[in-house]
């Protein structure tokens, strides 16, 4: 177990500068998870951490050891990759033993090494079959057996989800976090998948254009975004935006959208200084409930999706589409003007020229 | 009107023209099982005139006596004769050992630059993509070119070899590569070699652009040097590439003559002499077709053993 620095790295290919500058702390046993669309820069900051890539600036940090100059085997980090990359021609207990192997670890101690592993990830029937003859979830568990076996500071996973149907996804994003649990060992995890990183994360680093939008925990990436790619890009379905001018009305703030207005009380952010400015206001699918409220919007029914546990409306508001996720009982017909209630406290109001939280 | 109920007891009337109609005869064909064989049928014929026929041929040949420089002979069969002779022949035995010397010392040499040729190129490093093209150059020479060229070059008197080796003081006088016994072989060897080992280079290359990097990646942190990574995952995932490349490699090499020909018609002496070269002077010097015959076949069933073994023992079959 080791804590994790990441100091000013940053990394250019030629002239493209694919991370800029990231910081980012980690405590000891803290779930780290990069999150961000392809091409963010994501996978390059892990293989940096790794060392199978260097930077071009900028410190890693595991535990108190700068592991800048340090060859990958040495850092005493494992990683799981997205292909899981198990040697196909090796049985699945060499695989796993491979490791300690390549260390001179003694036969008989990598041995029972290897069977606790397995025995931990329930794969001990398997032990001496080849990675070609396994399921995706069992060379997905293999993968992980390889990477505890070691006993080792960091945990690195690269997309490790990625190949696996949706019913098997849920099932192993279980099994890591009760493994992370169980070992306590610091992890660092790589997805583009929001839901793995709001349900495994203790931290996530939401990136983009290989820059940091927003370090914090998943709570507070989900309920105050930093700026509106966060927003956006966190939540499914993905928050509303609502442009308009914000006024002073009764006392309280109001947002002005067309014809509508929407009364902000109990509105936490300080926005006195855009009173009378164009602001975008965030307001997630399920902060709506039919009926009045604290603010109110009305609206026609664009589109009703029902989805079983709730119902997704399309609702056309002056013009623009809001999604409110609605309970599953009532249905309104397309067509219908229908009046929304709001959770003015939940709302979040964005800058529309810088895109950042007000 | 009445209507006739059609069934398979009642079926209707043929015309006449339908009963000789060759579209439906073809019809009703291609629905009994002997439909497969008719399409089999061109390529049976092919086979048969190409490969079956001319192989039972040069079989039967080794079991008559055809000697075209003596017809008074005749061409009766002799049974087991020329195998008989083969035995008590002492040229078939040095050729024999002088084949397993050549085919294994030349695919080594072969093997090892090829698959050295092979990492090297597949580091993606700037230029390799020209070099990858040209390290095929001698691949795409003849056996007849590249055998006439290095004779040369290795000539006593003309050749560049010889000139560099003296003025770079390795050698003190010019040498006869190819007229000395103890040095024939190893010369041809290295001829044969430097012109085959792209055919190891380009088959290696490919299988490792079929290696996923992640391997190497996993196999880095797992702390595998690049030595271990060597043996442990390229080798071990290029076997079935390995294997078929080494078999065609062996046909290759046992039955072509050509370069040792040009290089060294066998001699000095019996010093180069392999089967293959026996066996084309046996019948196009000696005109003695039977033994030649028989020379073949031999070569031939040692070929079928080698790669039946070859391929049992190198496992590719078990993946």
């Amino acid at each position: 177990m080791a804590t994790l620095s990441i100091k000013g790295v940053r990394k250019s290919f030629g002239s493209v500068e694919v991370l800029k500058n990231i910081d980012i702390e980690l405590e000891d046993g803290g779930f780290l998870v990069l999150l961000g669309p392809s091409g963010c820069g994501k996978s390059t900051l892990l293989s940096i951490i790794a060392g199978l890539e260097p930077g071009s600036g900028g410190d890693i940090v595991i535990g108190e050891r700068n592991v800048n100059n340090v060859h990958p085997k040495d850092r005493n980090i494992a990683m799981v990759f997205q292909s899981y990359a198990l040697y196909p021609t090796m049985a699945v207990r060499r695989n796993i033993g491979f490791g300690l192997e390549m260390r001179k670890v003694e036969a008989k101690e990598r041995d029972a090494a290897v069977q606790r592993a397995a025995e931990l990830l329930q794969i001990e029937h398997l032990l001496d079959r080849k990675p070609g003859q396994l399921s995706g979830g069992q060379r997905q568990r293999v993968a992980m057996g390889r990477a505890i076996v070691r006993d080792p500071d960091l945990f690195l996973f690269d997309e490790p989800l990625s190949n696996l149907d949706a019913k098997l996804r849920v099932e192993m994003r279980t099994e890591i976090k009760r493994l992370h649990d169980r070992l306590g060992t610091s992890v660092v995890y790589v997805t583009h998948d929001q839901i793995e990183a709001m349900t495994l994360g203790t931290k996530v680093a939401v990136m983009k254009g290989g820059v940091i939008q927003q370090l914090a925990d998943p709570q507070t990436i989900y309920e105050k975004p930093a700026n509106m790619f966060v927003a956006g890009f966190i939540g499914s379905p993905t928050m509303n935006f609502l442009a308009g001018t914000l006024e002073q009305m009764d006392g309280a703030l109001a947002l002005r959208h067309g014809g509508a207005t929407l009364a902000l009380p109990g509105l936490e952010q300080d926005a006195q200084a855009f009173i009378g400015k164009q602001v975008v206001a965030g307001i997630r699918p399920e902060t709506f409930y039919p009926g009045q409220g604290q603010g109110t919007l009305s609206g026609t029914v664009d589109v009703v999706e029902p989805t079983g546990p709730d119902t997704m409306v399309i609702l056309n508001v002056g013009g623009q589409l809001l999604t409110a996720r609605l309970g599953s009982r009532g249905r309104p017909k397309l067509g219908d003007t229908m009046t929304l209630g709001v959770d003015t406290a939940a709302i979040n109001l964005f800058d529309p020229e810088s895109g950042n939280r007000i | 009107m009445s209507r006739v109920l059609y069934t398979a007891a009642n079926p209707p009337a043929r015309s006449a023209w339908e009963a000789i109609n060759p579209m439906r005869m073809i019809g009703e064909l291609s629905e009994t099982r002997y439909w497969m064989y008719l399409l089999l049928l061109p390529s049976a014929l092919l086979i048969t005139a190409v490969v079956l026929y001319p192989t039972l041929y040069g079989i039967q040949l080794s079991f008559r006596e055809m000697r075209l420089n003596r017809p008074a002979l005749g061409t009766d069969w002799v049974l087991f004769k020329h195998y008989a002779r083969m035995l008590a022949d002492p040229i078939f035995w040095t050729a024999l050992r002088n084949t397993a010397v050549w085919v294994t010392s030349s695919i080594a040499l072969e093997f090892t630059v090829g698959l050295i040729a092979a990492l090297a190129l597949n580091r993606n490093l700037p230029g390799t993509k020209v070099l990858a093209v040209l390290i095929l150059v001698p691949y795409f020479l003849p056996n007849v070119v590249a055998g006439h060229m290095w004779a040369l070059m290795l000539d006593p008197r003309l050749g560049v070899i010889n000139d560099l080796l003296v003025k770079t003081g390795l050698l003190t006088g010019y040498k006869a590569w190819f007229a000395d016994p103890s040095t024939a072989m190893a010369a041809a060897i290295i001829v044969e070699a430097w012109h085959s080992f792209p055919f190891f280079t380009l088959l290696i290359m490919a299988g490792l652009k079929g290696i996923p990097t992640d391997l190497y990646k996993a196999a880095d942190i797992d702390g595998a040097g690049p030595f271990a990574q060597l043996r442990l995952i390229t080798l071990p995932m290029l076997k079935t590439i390995i294997a078929a490349a080494v078999i065609l490699r062996v046909i290759g090499l046992v039955n072509s003559p050509d370069l040792l020909l040009i290089l060294t018609n066998g001699g000095p002496g019996r010093a180069t002499q392999v089967l293959s070269l026996y066996a084309f002077q046996t019948a196009y010097k000696d005109f003695n077709f039977g033994y030649a015959g028989a020379l073949s076949v031999v070569m031939f069933i040692l070929l079928m053993g080698f790669a039946w073994a070859y391929i049992r023992l190198s496992k590719v079959n078990q993946d």
